[in-house]
Parts: structure tokens; C-alpha cells; sequence
């Protein structure tokens, strides 16, 4: 990870294909490699990013808005 | 650059027009796409001689309140699309679980709008009429005017 902070690697298994300067030269060269199977595109040194989707986690796509919520008191 | 101008029209159960701005706050701002494989995939693929699989249709809901952009998990089986990494996201319905991440493009239908969305999470989203949820990773490349009063928006990317 030292070798490489900030470059795209690319891992298969316990193979690394190679580190690259952009996502897009990743995806192109894991699928040179490995088609449509799955693998691994990660950037070294950077800290996963949190998800937070709040329409999924709160469930407010299945939000009924013929039935609002009422206000507080009412 | 491409802009999307969408106002939403809408008819209720008996066919009544149901004014726009009621329409986007029912419905969200919603636009009709084409996803597929993301195009550098793509392109090794036919290189290789590989027949891609056929796009998936449907609507995408635009979500400035998603960090990350959704794919539906069932499209994305359908796509045969490759797993690139995991991510743990929560659900109101049951216990954190472990999605996929799937590198996927998105076209605007009708549009010269295409949308590069390398980390798309696979999520369940047919059940909600959807096809894609459009977080900020891909917003943050885009300009989003919403405009409530007049039952608008519009995208330009």
C-alpha cells in the first residue's frame, strides 16, 4: 500500500493484477482480465466511504404520502 | 451540456390530470433511463468479442440525500454485471447487510445523457418502480434545479 497511496488497485483472489491511476483504467483492465466475473477495485489509503442512504435505511421509498405524518400537537 | 428539463405529468385513479406540482411531490423527480455495463467494461468486452447484455429500462429517482447511487439487485443480476467490492448498508426492514458494488453506466432515455456511476450499490428497488436511485456521487457532477412550484426539474450534466 505504501508503494502505491492513492493509485487503484485491482485484486483477484489472492492476485493482484496491478495498481492504476484511475478508476477507469481499473474496471478496463479487470475486465480485460477477468471478463464479467467479479473483482476487486479498491483505493489504496483511502478510508471507505460511509453510505448512508436514508431512503433505503429509513424505508422512505415505501412512504405512503396519502398519509402524512401529522404535526407535533395536532 | 446536455440539460434535461422534466415536468411531470400525472392522472389519478379516474383519469383526472393531477396538477405537477403535486405529481413531483408524489412522485419525486423521476426520469426514464437505459442502464448498462460501465462503458470501460464495455469495451474490453466487445474487444474480447463478448456480447454485452441487453440494457435494463426504467426509472431512476434522482436522491440528493443518498451519498451513494443504487442499482436494483435483480437488473444487476439480469446485467450480469461484476461485483467490484462490498458495502454495509442498513435497512429499516431488518438487519445490516452486505451489497454489492457494481461499476454501471446510465442513459438518460431520448437524451444525449450518458452518467458514469463506477460504485452503483445493489439494492432492492424494482418493488418501488425503480431501476436506479441517483445519489451524490453522481450529483456531485451535475447541476440539479428543482423548481416545487411549477412541478419541474432539470439535470444537466
Amino acid at each position: 500500500m505504501s508503494v502505491h497511496p492513492g493509485r487503484f488497485v485491482v485484486v483477484k483472489g489472492e492476485r493482484l493484477l496491478g495498481a492504476f491511476d484511475s478508476m477507469e483504467q481499473a474496471l478496463a483492465a479487470g475486465a480485460a482480465a477477468f471478463g464479467l466475473q467479479s473483482f476487486l477495485v479498491r483505493r489504496l489509503g483511502e478510508k471507505q466511504a460511509e453510505v448512508n442512504i436514508p431512503a433505503l435505511t429509513l424505508g422512505l421509498l415505501r412512504a405512503d404520502p396519502q398519509h402524512p405524518a401529522g404535526r407535533s400537537g395536532s | 451540456m446536455p440539460i434535461l428539463n422534466i415536468q411531470l405529468a400525472a392522472q389519478d385513479p379516474s383519469g383526472n390530470p393531477i396538477p405537477s406540482l403535486v405529481a413531483l411531490q408524489q412522485r419525486g423527480p423521476v426520469v426514464q433511463v437505459s442502464v448498462s455495463v460501465e462503458q470501460n467494461i464495455a469495451q474490453q468486452l466487445l474487444a474480447q468479442g463478448v456480447p454485452l447484455p441487453a440494457p435494463e429500462r426504467g426509472l431512476a429517482l434522482i436522491d440528493t440525500g443518498a451519498t451513494s447511487t443504487c442499482v436494483d439487485d435483480a437488473a444487476a443480476a439480469r446485467l450480469n454485471l461484476p461485483a467490484i467490492d462490498v458495502v454495509t448498508i442498513a435497512s429499516a426492514s431488518h438487519a445490516s447487510t452486505q451489497q454489492n458494488v457494481h461499476p454501471i453506466q446510465i442513459e438518460v432515455v431520448g437524451l444525449p445523457i450518458t452518467i458514469s456511476a463506477p460504485r452503483a450499490i445493489a439494492a432492492p428497488l424494482a418493488a418501488q418502480g425503480l431501476v436506479v436511485l441517483i445519489g451524490r456521487d453522481v450529483l456531485q457532477h451535475c447541476t440539479f434545479f428543482y423548481n416545487g412550484p411549477a412541478g419541474s426539474f432539470s439535470l444537466s450534466v
